[in-house]
């Protein structure tokens, strides 16, 4: 069920990390995020998370390698080189996040474990998508052509930085990586459907590196007696990442973030309430 | 700055600017690359004490801190690699 779940709502703009930490608490089950076989199990569902976003967008990744490497040959972006393009935005945004996770991933997740300030700053993350929505730049507009090179267009590495430094905001549980980063896309004048293209790109190489940096605690003596559990919630989790990607490709074409906002600041008053009363 | 003192110090080219920046980026780069060579090598305890991540009597190696420290450097040695191909007419460089 948590695999499910991981799968699901890792993509989905509502933060997993704030759900795998709430809900146990709501069903009272004995399960806390720092616990090593639970970090075990993670990181099984994140590497098939990883693996599923790198399928979908495989074709698009080719084309960001090669253009990385005929960046590095020619020592320059040739203007009309969109992939190369994309490719360094891509790598300028992964940059801040990175850094900033690798130092503060431990001390932000001790310092907010706990379910009720998960529920708060799932509420945050309400706010922060419909703050994204309020504040864009201009209305979307039904755009044609090659999205990848949209992207690239519209983009400044100023621009690919900033939004690529929100997704260290994730590490606090109940503030969803995809969800600042659509905002971040939304507020550097992206349309909703560019926003998920890229914040999705920009998650492969993070999320994947995240389950590589903990891949020894899996096979290590950590894993013994949860490699079973975990592969099975990495398979559930691989299936629930590939039905949310592309149902949310599809949907970003037409809608907003405001559904994924409002479901995140209800159900973060709700269990914040609950968490009060209990 | 006053004036009589920015009159003294020579202005830089573009050309010179360009190389400082390079060589700088080089300097740095590859400081950064023996650091994370460091924090992998060297147990927290023997890490000098002026550098992040130095815990007296501890045995723990700082992986992560040598990644982020290895992927800074390796950024700065492809920023180098782009500024020190000098500008080409009608091509934007990174």
């Amino acid at each position: 069920m948590l695999g499910l779940l991981q799968g699901f709502s890792e993509l989905f703009p509502i933060s997993s990390l704030g759900h795998s930490v709430i809900l146990p608490k709501l069903l009272g089950w004995d399960i806390h995020q720092n616990d090593s076989y639970f970090i075990t199990f993670l990181v099984a569902t994140h590497l098939a998370t990883a693996l599923v976003l790198l399928g979908f967008f495989w074709h698009d990744w080719v084309r960001i390698v090669r253009g990385l490497g005929r960046s590095l040959r020619d020592r320059e972006i040739a203007p009309d080189d969109t992939d190369a393009k994309l490719g360094w935005l891509l790598v300028v945004g992964t940059i801040p996040a990175g850094l900033l996770g690798l130092l503060l991933e431990h001390k932000l997740r001790s310092v907010f474990a706990s379910a009720q300030s998960a529920a708060f700053f799932l509420m945050v993350n309400g706010l922060l998508l419909f703050a994204a929505e309020a504040l864009r730049r201009r209305a979307p507009q039904p755009e044609s052509g090659d999205p990848d090179a949209r992207v690239a267009r519209r983009l400044s590495w100023r621009d690919a930085a900033g939004v690529g430094t929100l997704q260290a905001t994730a590490l606090v549980p109940g503030i969803s990586r995809s969800g600042v980063t659509m905002g971040g896309g939304l507020l550097v004048g992206l349309s909703n459907e560019d926003a998920a293209r890229f914040a999705f790109l920009l998650a492969t190489p993070i999320i994947g590196a995240a389950a590589a940096l903990k891949l020894p605690e899996l096979f290590g003596s950590q894993g013994n007696g949860v490699r079973g559990p975990a592969l099975v919630g990495a398979l559930c989790a691989a299936v629930t990442a590939y039905l949310s990607v592309r149902f949310l490709m599809r949907f970003f074409e037409t809608n907003r973030l405001t559904p994924f906002a409002a479901y995140c600041l209800a159900a973060g008053l709700a269990c914040s309430l609950y968490f009060l009363a209990v | 700055m006053p004036a009589h003192l920015s009159r003294r110090i020579p202005k830089l080219s573009a050309v010179q600017r360009d190389r400082l920046l390079v060589s700088v980026a080089v300097v740095v780069g590859l400081a950064l690359i023996v650091l994370a060579v460091v924090y992998w090598a060297e147990p927290a305890k023997s890490l000098p004490s002026w550098l992040p991540g130095h815990e007296a009597g501890s045995d723990h190696h700082h992986v992560k801190h040598g990644i982020a420290s290895f992927l800074l450097g390796v950024a700065c040695l492809v920023f180098a690699w782009f500024r020190s191909a000098g500008p080409r007419p009608g091509r934007a460089a990174v």
